[in-house]
């Protein structure tokens, strides 16, 4: 069967292409463009909330895009356990609706960090089971507010449940600090109880081609469609 | 008209007293606006057009050279690539984030009003000494307004340059460059096609950014606003301008529309102009319908530089079309005026006609100076004493100099990897992107060797352009085109004006000779405060393709035992003023040698020599020599624990700057091969040492690689806090 | 009628904005301003003819349902 997927656009989304882009040469499957009015999905595999700033990031980074009209749909989508994925801002348009926990506050460095970061993953779910236990993956971040914050409770619910599907880790011969942005226990991408969902701060779409810095993004698509 | 009011709009009596002889009437205080905007160096080079008509423009893949929002050149197929370098330097140092921000955001109106999508950015800066916290504030504010602009609208931000001089104390200089990809089919240009045609206003609303009217012209300036008579700063909507990019990419490729224009500086005033000049038409234009954001004054709304403002030109037929597509992209849209055949400038206000001038007034008769000159005086020979300097220090001065280290501080706020298309992001020798779904690689630098050019303006710039011309031959891409941004002080110095047209000179010859034409550019003069002026900054943004992106360099070590080698002539100490700059603290600019003269050919020849070895797959990487000698490429070059381990006769030379240099790496079982290449290209080849794990040794000195390495990617972090 | 709306991280989310400001005012000789946090100010005209009752509601709802982010920030209205 083929595996169909959807990508949705934002005003202000700007990562909407390279999604649709990773999904068409990993998946072999049809791409559907979707734009935020639109009312209904088509019958798809998987939804991409794509990176970007939609509607400018005003107010707080993807609580606009959150009460979008294509948003009911989205999570009637979730709902019925298909597959959901926000990369970056649609990590933060994720937890704006509050189908994913805790809340994304501006990186403890008060900078937007444009570079690669290390991650590797800490809880196994269907969109990392194949990826081995000790992989390092190398893959580019480009955003201001990615520190992940939620208060205690919610906390030991991510652990006790072992919602934590990536996290920030040192990368071999790297300077740079572990934890880029200051985010709790590290966390780079977390699911739902359900583990349908994925948040993800760092950008697999950005690193799978041969002429990408790495091509450690494909593994996130080959453990989905495995 | 009063004396004072004129001057204060920046035109000379005798340029108002043209005017008036011309019209033989008064001007009305709108009428005097419009001259002060298209009079001025930005719009109409007065000062250096005769100058730059010398340059080259024109070559066999040039599809537009100057004179329009932005350069296109030809790269095969159906592909087009549009670029232009713009500055934005004033209005950065006044307010440091809106001032850049606004800089990305203009130069990328540039590129997709010709309807090409914008797909790169490179941003050459500029700032004083850091021992200022006035320095450290521009930094801060400039790289996180770059930053926000770009990578809000989702544009790749590629390279650059970014370097620090006492000249920019107080005239810190703001170059962005912008690059975009067009099917060749589907260029648009500002010149209407139609008589009767609709201008129409698509974009933000107008508000009271960056008004330059005179101060002492008070009733000119709207009545609610007693308390705040001076001009605001443009503040960029980068939000706005990624609705704008997509609506306006959208409304060209629907036909709808006939031309475009950037409302960019001096507003609708310039836009307006010169689509009437383009097409030989004239426009009429009612200010009353113009979106406004406050209430403002016919003078205010013709002046205004509100940000994300496009001006088209559209058939009465599709004024529903266009309305419906930029509503799903919830952008203003209104008709304000039409095309006429008078060749005249019409714009009313409340029923009246507050501006009717002929459009040959404004741009035919600009004024062209021919300003007095200038040439430098011939250098004194002089030796420098190298004897005190040791390796350690040379190595500890490039280490704590920010001009020799890496610069991620900068660009890990800027997003490179969005687009998805990055193949090579900031900090290499070129910054390079593939063309969306082809293998076509496009690669751009920008240089400048200021220095140099204070130094012997025409062979400083010989120098600089040779300089972006390996920086992009490094990467195996083949040099296309330049666009330019020439940085000065006061053209009214004649040492200043000659500098201008020495260097412009110096780019005529070394671009002819490179077949590099010039296709897009700008002029930034006066950049200077008080007595201080800033050294002559023309920057080269230099393009270069391959079409096949496999074939590209790295500019990073590859792997261990590789061996080390490079070509080129070492320049003597003495002649190296980098070097007696920041190695022996010569600061005197009389004390400096003349400048070595770039040859040309040799450059041809050492360019020719690493393409064909990098087409047959030889060389592993590559990076020429500029500033800092071949020790600072080789720190370039570092990539993980991948250092070097090389031997030398003189140390000195390691450190001195070159003249067609490259350092290479090759595996050694391709010595023979490569050795065959360089003799059939004339170039001698001469062995370094090898790459080597975790080492930094030089002439069986061992130096701490951790240390060195770690000061290299950290020091600038250090230093500027 | 018009509305000040204050909104701000909660006390106990670590605030490096405030923490900036702080040292920079200490920088600039300010020493004894202490405990600097940085919020954001919405302002906002209500249909005058509401009872104060149907005011604190709309804005409520308001805040709630897109205004603030209870996860993180708190809000305050200040009249």
């Amino acid at each position: 069967m083929t595996f169909k997927s959807a990508v949705i656009t934002f005003p202000g989304s700007n990562c909407d292409r390279d999604a649709v882009t990773y999904l068409e040469d990993l998946t072999a499957g049809p791409v559907y463009k979707i734009w935020h009015e639109e009312s209904t999905l088509p019958n798809v595999d998987l939804v991409i909330l794509p990176g970007g700033f939609s509607f400018g990031d005003y107010l707080r980074s993807g609580a606009m895009a959150s009460k979008s009209q294509i948003i009911k749909d989205v999570v009637k989508h979730a709902e019925s356990g298909k597959y959901l994925m926000g990369i970056c801002n649609g990590f933060q348009i994720l937890t704006e609706i509050g189908l994913l926990h805790g809340a994304l506050l501006q990186n403890n460095g008060l900078k937007f960090l444009g570079k690669n970061c290390f991650i590797k993953k800490r809880n196994r779910n269907n969109f990392n089971k194949s990826i081995d236990d000790d992989k390092i993956l190398e893959i580019p971040v480009a955003h201001n507010e990615g520190n992940f914050y939620c208060d205690e409770d919610t906390l030991k619910d991510l652990l006790d449940n072992e919602l934590i599907a990536f996290e920030y880790c040192d990368g071999q011969y790297s300077l740079d600090e572990a934890n880029i942005n200051g985010s709790l226990k590290n966390i780079a991408g977390i699911t739902n109880k359900k583990k349908n969902i994925l948040g993800l701060m760092p950008h697999p779409e950005r690193a799978y081609q041969k002429y990408h810095s790495s091509e450690d993004g494909k593994l996130i698509i080959e453990s989905i469609l495995s | 008209m009063n004396d004072d009011l004129i001057l204060q709009h920046g035109l000379t009596l005798d340029e108002f007293s043209i005017i008036k002889n011309y019209l033989k009437r008064d001007l009305t205080i709108e009428e005097l606006g419009i001259f002060s905007a298209m009079w001025n160096e930005h719009c109409c080079y007065k000062t250096s057009k005769k100058w730059l008509k010398k340059l080259p423009t024109n070559n066999e893949i040039v599809i537009q050279g100057p004179g329009e929002n932005a350069g296109i050149i030809d790269l095969e197929d159906q592909d087009g690539i549009a670029f232009k370098i713009e500055s934005h330097n004033h209005p950065s140092y006044i307010e440091p984030f809106n001032g850049s921000a606004t800089g990305v955001g203009g130069i990328l109106r540039d590129i997709f009003t010709m309807g090409a999508r914008p797909i790169a950015t490179l941003d050459s800066i500029r700032f004083g000494a850091i021992t200022t916290d006035k320095t450290r504030f521009l930094l801060n504010g400039v790289v996180h307004g770059i930053g926000h602009y770009g990578n809000c609208i989702g544009i790749p931000n590629i390279g650059g340059e970014c370097e620090f001089e006492h000249s920019y104390d107080f005239n810190n200089l703001v170059n962005a460059m912008a690059i975009g990809h067009v099917k060749k089919d589907a260029i648009f240009y500002s010149k209407p096609k139609t008589l009767g045609g609709l201008i129409v206003y698509i974009g933000s609303k107008t508000g009271k950014d960056g008004i330059h009217g005179a101060s002492m012209a008070s009733d000119v300036f709207s009545e609610d606003d007693e308390d705040d008579k001076r001009p605001s700063v443009q503040v960029g909507d980068p939000f706005m301008e990624k609705l704008l990019m997509e609506g306006c990419l959208e409304l060209m490729a629907s036909g709808f529309i006939e031309s475009m224009q950037d409302m960019g500086a001096a507003g609708i005033t310039s836009s307006s102009v010169e689509m009437a000049s383009k097409g030989n038409v004239g426009v009429h234009i009612d200010l009353d319908k113009v979106p406004l954001r406050q209430p403002l004054s016919a003078y205010e709304i013709l002046l205004s530089e509100s940000q994300e403002r496009m001006l088209a030109v559209i058939d009465k037929d599709n004024d529903d079309k266009v309305r419906k597509i930029l509503q799903k992209w919830q952008i203003d849209y209104e008709v304000i005026g039409e095309i006429t055949n008078t060749k005249r400038v019409v714009f009313t206000s409340q029923g009246k006609e507050v501006v009717n001038l002929p459009v040959d007034i404004i741009v035919e008769d600009a004024p062209e100076y021919d300003r007095e000159f200038f040439i430098p005086r011939k250098r004194k020979e002089k030796t420098f004493d190298t004897k005190n300097l040791n390796l350690d220090l040379l190595i500890e001065n490039q280490l704590n100099n920010l001009n020799y280290i890496d610069k991620s501080w900068v660009y890990n706020q800027y997003d490179s990897t969005v687009m998805g298309d990055t193949i090579k992001d900031p900090g290499q020798s070129a910054g390079v992107v593939k063309i969306h779904g082809t293998n076509k690689a496009i690669g751009a630098t920008t240089d400048c060797n200021p220095l140099y050019i204070r130094i012997n303006p025409k062979k400083g710039m010989k120098a600089t352009v040779a300089e972006s011309y390996r920086n992009l031959i490094s990467s195996n891409l083949k040099p296309l085109a330049i666009t330019n941004n020439l940085n000065f002080a006061s053209p009214l110095d004649p040492n200043i004006m000659g500098e201008l047209v020495l260097s412009i000179d110096g780019l005529k010859e070394a671009a002819s000779y490179l077949n590099t034409p010039i296709v897009s550019g700008n002029v930034s003069l006066y950049n200077q405060t008080n007595d201080q002026p800033i050294k002559p900054t023309p920057v080269i943004g230099m393009v270069g393709s391959n079409l096949n992106y496999e074939k590209l360099n790295s500019n990073f070590f590859q792997g261990e035992d590789d061996e080390i080698l490079y070509i080129g002539k070492c320049l003597d100490p003495s002649y190296s003023p980098y070097f007696l700059q920041d190695q022996l603290n010569i600061r005197e600019m009389n004390s400096f040698n003349d400048l070595a003269d770039t040859n040309l050919d040799e450059e041809l020849k050492a360019a020719n020599f690493i393409l064909e070895s990098s087409e047959q797959g030889l060389i592993r990487s590559c990076n020429d020599i500029s500033r800092g000698g071949i020790f600072n490429s080789l720190l370039k070059m570092i990539k993980k624990d991948l250092g070097f381990k090389i031997e030398i006769q003189n140390l000195i030379n390691l450190f001195c700057e070159f003249s067609a240099g490259y350092v290479i790496s090759i595996n050694k079982k391709n010595k023979e091969k490569i050795s065959e290449i360089s003799k059939k290209n004339n170039i001698e080849l001469y062995k370094l040492g090898v790459v080597k794990k975790s080492t930094i040794d030089i002439n069986n000195q061992k130096i701490d690689f951790k240390d060195v390495y770690t000061k290299y990617k950290k020091n600038f972090e250090n230093i500027i806090h | 009628m018009r509305l000040k709306i204050l909104i701000r991280l909660k006390s106990q989310i670590l605030e490096p904005q405030g923490k900036t400001i702080e040292q920079s005012l200490a920088n600039l000789g300010f020493k004894d301003l202490t405990n600097i946090r940085q919020g954001k100010l919405i302002e906002l005209d209500v249909p005058d003819n509401l009872k104060s009752e149907e005011k604190n509601k709309l804005i409520e709802s308001a805040c709630k349902k897109l205004l603030v982010n209870e996860i993180i920030e708190e809000y305050e209205v200040l009249g």
